[in-house]
């Protein structure tokens, strides 16, 4: 089995912190995303696993084994670099011949694999040429290459795609889930957009500020956000989060009041309603139009509260209420989340 | 900028570029005139017959060739045994995390503006003691004191600009820390290297104090200090054999401006101003 | 802070890599510069070596001794004339570069051999230069009509001072243009053009600009020509030897005066640990400088 196990696994940098006893466990095979803003401690976790980086505390288990105390070169993973860092000094062929080379692999089944690997990535006709005279997306591919030709227990991904334009980016990102489906290899793979976590992966590791806030499938994390963090973070436009309490079933606040589930804990929380819950036009709520904005298949509507909060709602392509306009506005009873409104901002659930 | 603008800005430029440059011009016009023409009034600025005879006298009547051969050996056995440290010592100090790295990092930019006069009476006494003194290796011993210093600067600085990726992917590849140096570092460090040991050489080939200090004997002296004591001993000084040396001695500048400029302005860039 | 076995391996080879380096440093600097100190404390003749401890009295002598004060004043005054000089030169130079000039790479390593040319080859040159009887400056004046002697450019005062601190300049001033001209090249020309459309001409250009882009380099290369003119050597010693007799004697020639002229070793070396305390106020700030702007 080479899954990947994170232990308490804990990163200081002198006095700052950047990892905060992450536990983690990503079975065989399964495709991963550590999810997060900048600084959160994706890329240090990803640098952990691949041993550039060295734990302060915790463990780390790759197909079983303790790794923390080995080297790269023998912990049997493949990693693709954001700046791909392909040797400027070698062809391609020989960037993707190298892993192969530091294993004693002899030189014609070097061949043999680089041949079949450039096959795979369609880089046959560029074998011969340098790096720097390729294109983001050929040099994407070598890098990709590179970590393919040795059939490694773990992938891991820093940011693979990121420097890449938006059309390409769509298409390398359908590329590796087929890359993924066809090898069936542990990967992991690091990203700020969650758009790529959201259609690559089949499970998604959000962190923030060094800290996991929840793993679980792309469905779930979008459907039952575990904490206000995570609400706010997945999903385009954000979720609305609206302050107020908690008070005899009914959630009052910004100006709303609306019924609640049954079972849940009075006092002051912070709903959370994603656009496409929210309707314009229609319901008990009222709110002023303040921005419309088309775009195309459909119309994102922001709205004042009366309490002063914005509500921002998806609406039908065609719908151009008038800015300044008074309407009704209506929040779907079944896309209601509760958060605490404390620090952490846990989600709250109905008792059972 | 119109037309006579531009006339009149390249006419001013290049009038302060010929002062500037005048004075090598006029040591390489004095080195292929004829005695004769040397002390004509007025003068004129081209040699009207040309000669070469100061070289040949230069090669043949004076120990030129000897200082010219202890300059060559010396210049390249700093920079060799400099570059060597230096390459093993800044890849240390910028890709590897130990204690007292950043004292280490401090101290070498302290040495770096060191002055020689204060190391070279220690020095002095040191190479005396070690029986070293009037060799050629004192005075590599004692270029080091400079050249180090300097090569580990600037070779730090190009260290720091190659990517630190390139090493982990290839340690992730397989490497060792080692192997990944060899592999990967350096063949992206050599034209940092390349522009170093100039610097180092260029360095080592200029030097004045040490050699007075520590050589008095024509076996081991280097040119800077042998062609001035040629200007010493000479009862009447003789300008057309002392530029002829001037321009001998400066052969292998011209060679590095005519071909390896560009490495000069580079390691300019990563020593002096980025600091 | 715990490190793993791993990481503590790689820092056994990063010291095993830095030790050859760390050891020589220690050999040809560190020993050298403590002994130095120690030696200062003695009164040393230098052909026999022998000495005997005087404590502080070398630097009491020094500091009483009139030689000292005018060697650290001469030391001042060429410091001072030269950076001046380098760097308006240097600067102007560098402008002059910057622009589309005919044959500019020609017209830029013509600027810059005097730097790396042997300081030997360049005395030798200046000294020709200014030979009094066939020397190529003392004609061009007398036919310019400036003066109908001949100059004794470098055996009287003040000529001997403002010859060093000439060729000094001559020599000392490519170092700058590189430096500024690097800089140069590296302000965004969006900055003169924003400039242009605000109405900014050229003189209101540079001084808005292209002056404050320089600032930080500019402050750099003061500190680092003014730590190397004040340690200068060579340059002075072969052109004047000191000459006329004290006039341009700065602190590096007392120190080889003392030590191989004078024999006295242990003056010498108090001559120089002073010397190198003054230095020390230029260096802390030198270092503090590229400190900051680079971060480690």
């Amino acid at each position: 089995m080479a899954g990947v196990e994170l232990h308490r696994l804990r990163k200081e940098f002198g006095a700052f912190v950047a990892l905060e006893g992450l536990d983690l466990r990503v079975e065989e095979g399964e495709f991963v995303a550590l999810l997060g803003p900048s600084g959160c401690g994706k890329t240090t976790t990803l640098r952990m696993l691949a041993g550039l980086e060295f734990p302060t505390a915790g463990e780390i288990r790759i197909g079983g084994r303790v790794v923390n105390d080995l080297p790269p070169a023998r912990r049997d993973v493949a990693m693709v670099f954001q700046s791909y860092a392909l040797y400027p000094h070698m062809t391609v062929a020989q960037n993707i011949a190298y892993p192969l080379k530091k294993r004693g692999v002899p030189r014609a089944e070097r061949a043999a694999a680089v041949a079949r690997v450039a096959e795979l990535l369609q880089l046959t006709p560029l074998l011969d040429r340098r790096p720097r005279q390729l294109s983001g997306g050929q040099q994407q591919r070598v890098a990709l290459g590179r970590a393919l030709v040795r059939d490694p227990q773990v992938f891991l991904l820093d940011e693979p795609l990121s420097n890449l334009d938006a059309k390409l980016r769509a298409h390398m990102r359908a590329e590796l889930i087929e890359l993924h489906h066809r090898l069936g290899r542990t990967m992991i793979y690091v990203t700020h957009d969650q758009l790529e976590a959201m259609t690559m992966s089949d499970r998604i590791a959000v962190l923030s500020a060094g800290r996991l806030m929840q793993f679980d499938t792309p469905g779930a994390i979008y459907d039952r956000p575990a904490n206000r963090f995570v609400a706010g973070f997945i999903g385009t436009p954000a979720m609305n989060l609206i302050e107020g309490r908690i008070a005899a079933g009914r959630f009052t606040g910004q100006g709303l009041d609306l019924p609640l589930a049954p079972g849940l804990p009075e006092g002051p929380a912070v709903l959370g309603v994603r656009p496409e819950h929210v309707t314009i036009g229609e319901g008990a709520q009222r709110g002023r139009v303040r921005v419309v904005e088309p775009t195309g298949h459909e119309t994102i509507v922001i709205a004042e509260l009366p309490g002063g909060a914005l509500v921002t709602a998806r609406a039908p392509a065609r719908a151009r209420p008038a800015i300044g306009e008074v309407l009704p506005l209506g929040l779907d009873p079944d896309g209601l989340h509760l958060f605490a409104a404390d620090e952490e901002g846990a989600r709250i659930d109905p008792a059972r | 900028m119109t037309f006579l603008g531009r006339l009149a800005f390249n006419l001013i430029a290049w009038a302060l570029v010929l002062v500037i440059a005048f004075p090598l011009a006029w040591m390489v016009v004095t080195a292929l005139k004829p005695q004769s023409e040397l002390f004509r009034r007025p003068p004129g600025f081209l040699p009207e017959a040309p000669t070469l005879d100061h070289f040949r006298r230069l090669l043949e009547e004076t120990p030129f060739a000897t200082y010219f051969g202890n300059s060559v050996i010396l210049a390249t056995a700093t920079t060799a045994v400099v570059i060597a440290l230096a390459t093993l010592g800044a890849y240390s100090l910028v890709r590897f995390r130990y204690r007292g790295r950043e004292s280490l990092a401090f101290l070498v930019l302290f040495t770096y503006l060191l002055p020689s006069v204060v190391l070279i009476l220690p020095l002095y006494l040191m190479m005396v003691r070690l029986g070293l003194a009037n060799t050629l290796a004192s005075l590599v011993i004692a270029y080091t004191t400079f050249a180090l210093p300097y090569a580990l600067w600037l070779l730090r600085s190009f260290m720091a600009g190659v990517p630190e990726d390139l090493e982990s992917a290839a340690l992730v590849d397989g490497a060792s820390r080692l192997g990944a140096f060899r592999d990967v570092i350096l063949p992206q460090l050599v034209p940092g290297i390349i522009s170093t040991a100039l610097f180092t050489f260029i360095l080592s080939w200029n030097e004045y104090l040490y050699a007075l200090v520590l050589v008095n004997s024509d076996a081991a002296r280097p040119l800077t200090t042998g062609v001035m004591s040629m200007l010493i001993s000479a009862f009447n000084i003789e300008w057309s054999l002392l530029m002829a040396a001037s321009v001998m001695m400066s052969l292998p500048l011209i060679v590095v401006f005519a071909f390896l400029q560009g490495y000069l302005t580079r390691g300019f860039g990563a020593g002096a101003v980025k600091g | 802070m715990a490190m793993t076995r791993i990481e503590r391996r790689y820092a056994w080879l990063g010291l095993a890599l830095i030790g050859p380096t760390v050891l020589v440093f220690c050999a040809v600097i560190v020993f050298p510069l403590v002994a130095a100190i120690y030696l200062s404390l003695f009164r040393i003749y230098t052909p026999t070596l022998e000495g005997a401890w005087v404590g502080l009295g070398n630097y009491a002598e020094l500091l009483a001794r009139g030689e000292f004060w005018q060697a650290l004043r001469t030391t001042l005054i060429w410091t001072a004339g030269t950076l001046t000089l380098q760097m308006l030169f240097g600067i102007a130079m560098a402008l002059v570069l910057h622009q589309s000039l005919w044959f500019r790479s020609l017209a830029r390593s013509l600027v810059l051999f005097p730097y790396f040319v042997s300081t030997v080859v360049a005395v030798l040159v200046w000294r020709w230069l200014f030979n009094d009887l066939y020397g190529i400056l003392n004609h061009v004046i007398m036919v310019a009509g400036v003066s109908d002697m001949p100059l004794d450019w470098l055996g009287t005062m003040p000529n001997a001072m403002v010859s060093v601190i000439l060729v000094g300049a001559w020599k000392y001033f490519p170092f700058v243009v590189i430096a500024v001209l690097a800089r140069l090249q590296t302000i965004p020309e969006a900055l003169y053009e924003a400039a242009r459309i605000d109405g900014a001409g050229p003189v209101a250009r540079f001084f808005d600009i292209t002056l404050p882009q320089l600032r930080d380099v500019l402050v750099v290369v003061v500190m680092l020509r003014a730590i190397w003119d004040f340690k200068e050597f060579d340059l002075i010693f072969l052109l004047t030897g000191g000459g006329p007799v004290t006039a341009t004697q700065t602190l590096p020639l007392v120190v080889y005066k003392e030590a191989f002229s004078m024999n006295q070793m242990g003056m010498a070396a108090a001559h120089a640990v002073a010397m190198m305390a003054v230095m020390l106020v230029f260096m802390i700030v030198y270092i503090r400088r590229t400190r900051g702007g680079q971060g480690a």
